[in-house]
């Protein structure tokens, strides 16, 4: 595979493993600025943080304001529940990794790079920061500064533009957007922002060629994706997959299902924002376009599985509690939502509301869509809105006795 | 009709402009009162507006609210009139999603 030789973390490559395999020569090749992102736009790479957006665009936008300084931010500040796929990345490959950062950064001739690391990844510090000392020696980063920062572990401060904030020395607030970190980011220049799993997809870009990395994954996503497995199944780790495979091969085959044989009742393909998905949907395929087809997101590869032993009140009950519990509180509505969300299914867990309040759930939805600077406003509805759908047997239940249904 | 549920918004934009001391002043005015409950609210998403208080069953939704206007928010409470200049401060659609949440036994 691209990332991983093997589709799974194995060992923790050293900078004498990596340039053995091939390691560092994208950059030796020295191409143009104009070069590496004609590649990466050709590429189709799309970004790994769960927005997936183009990543060559994104770099495009960068490279022709004609504003210098320029910026790069390797954002690996990993705060989405269940996912440790950058953390894995950056102890197994840390030079894969800063290969894709100084090509990114010499792209769009940026002056520095900023490893924007979540701040209890210890290891990754220790493992990036070795690298850049490595790289710099054999003369690799040229001109580029490469330094590394701590990200503080609350949701936004993962948002690209609270990286910005913090990066500034402020607290990890998300900014209005327009503008766009692209246009104008850190110190108001312009900065590209990318998850630590993009970057590791750009050296082998460069070095092989669009054409050789189109070779996996489909036509509109082409590439792998790493997929997170928790500790419900019984093969739980990281693992890379092209773009496209199925579900039921991530599932059955290389997850090995749920533990003590348990029963799949539900799905949550793509991290806490995105909609759940019945037993039945196993065919789905894993890039974002089959995941959105099918009324869900594919977000940045974490994958949950829910035994038909889970109460989806409770579960559902906890993901909009993560959210009232995140939302930074600098939009007034997006602390309204949460909270309020929240609230409703605490009542309707214990029985404590009428049966109208199953409707206002996406009034205040429709009331507060769009009213955040950042995408965090939007993130609940999803989940909630699947989950009173397809489980709303359950919710009912609760609602009415106070009780679990399934004891 | 004396209202049943006086609610003062506690979420932080009415907090800091003193929604604290109204849920205070207003919970001592009408304690001797034994059918009606003066509690804290999570929020009315009213936020630039606040301090938000509604009365409920009544629908009544004051913002702006200031120590002054303490007394006769209460009298409004217990049967007097309506405070009307505190009555303009958010829109319709806002009132009309909260008293729907209320209806529903949110509070």
């Amino acid at each position: 595979m691209i990332l991983f030789p093997e589709g799974q973390p194995t060992t923790l490559e050293t900078f004498e493993e990596y340039r053995a395999s091939g390691g560092y020569e994208a950059v030796r090749k020295n191409p143009s600025p104009a070069a590496i992102l004609q590649e990466v736009t050709s590429s189709g790479l799309r970004g790994r943080g769960g927005a997936g957006f183009p990543v060559g665009k994104n770099w495009g936008i960068a490279a022709e304001t004609g504003i210098s300084p320029r910026y790069v931010v390797c954002n690996a500040g990993e705060d989405e529940p269940g996912s440790f796929k950058d953390r894995t990345l950056m102890e197994h490959r840390p030079h894969l990794v800063l290969e894709g950062i100084i090509l990114a950064a010499r792209a769009i001739q940026a002056e520095q790079a900023f490893l924007y690391i979540n701040e209890t990844y210890d290891d990754c510090f220790a493992r990036m920061s070795t690298a850049i000392e490595e790289a710099v020696r054999a003369g690799y980063a040229g001109p580029i500064r490469l330094t590394t920062h701590r990200a503080p572990t609350v949701y936004v401060a993962g948002e690209d533009s609270a990286s910005l904030e913090v990066l500034e020395g402020k607290p990890p607030l998300p900014r209005p957007k327009p503008p766009y970190p692209a246009a104008a980011g850190l110190f108001g220049k312009p900065t590209v922002v990318n998850n630590v799993e993009t970057l590791a997809n750009i050296a082998p870009i460069v070095r092989n060629g669009a054409s050789w990395f189109r070779t996996y994954g489909t036509a509109e996503s082409p590439g792998t994706m790493i997929f997170c497995l928790g500790e419900e199944m019984n093969h739980p780790g990281a693992y890379e997959l092209p773009c496209g495979t199925s579900l039921r091969h991530l599932y059955e085959e290389i997850g090995g299902g749920l533990k003590n044989g348990k029963k799949l009742k539900a799905i949550l393909p793509g991290g806490p924002s995105c909609a759940f998905l019945p037993a039945d949907h196993l065919e789905v395929r894993l890039d974002p376009e089959s995941l959105r087809q099918a009324g869900s997101s594919l977000g940045c590869g974490v994958m949950r599985f829910y035994s038909d032993t889970t109460c989806m009140v409770e579960e559902t009950l906890q993901l909009a509690q993560f959210f009232a519990r995140e939302s930074c509180g600098q939009c007034p509505a997006c602390r309204m939502e949460t909270m309020m969300l929240s609230a409703m299914l605490e009542r309707i867990l214990q029985g404590k509301a009428g049966a109208s309040l199953f409707d206002q759930f996406q009034n205040i939805l429709d009331f507060n869509r769009g009213k955040g600077y950042c995408a965090l406003i939007n993130m609940p509805g999803p989940p909630v809105m699947s989950a009173l759908r397809l489980f709303r047997g359950e919710f009912e239940h609760h609602l009415s006795q106070g009780t679990c249904p399934l004891g | 009709m004396a209202c049943k549920y006086v609610l003062v918004c506690q979420n932080a934009d009415c907090q800091s402009r003193g929604s604290g001391e109204l849920l205070e002043q207003l919970t001592d005015k009408l304690k001797a009162d034994a059918d009606l409950e003066v509690k804290p609210y999570m929020c009315f998403g009213g936020c630039q507006a606040g301090p938000n208080i509604v009365l409920y069953p009544q629908k009544v939704w004051y913002s702006g609210v200031k120590q002054a206007d303490v007394d006769e928010i209460a009298a409004h409470a217990e049967g007097g009139a309506p405070v009307e200049r505190l009555t303009h401060g958010v829109e319709q659609p806002l009132k009309d999603l909260i008293y729907q949440l209320l209806d529903a036994g949110l509070f």
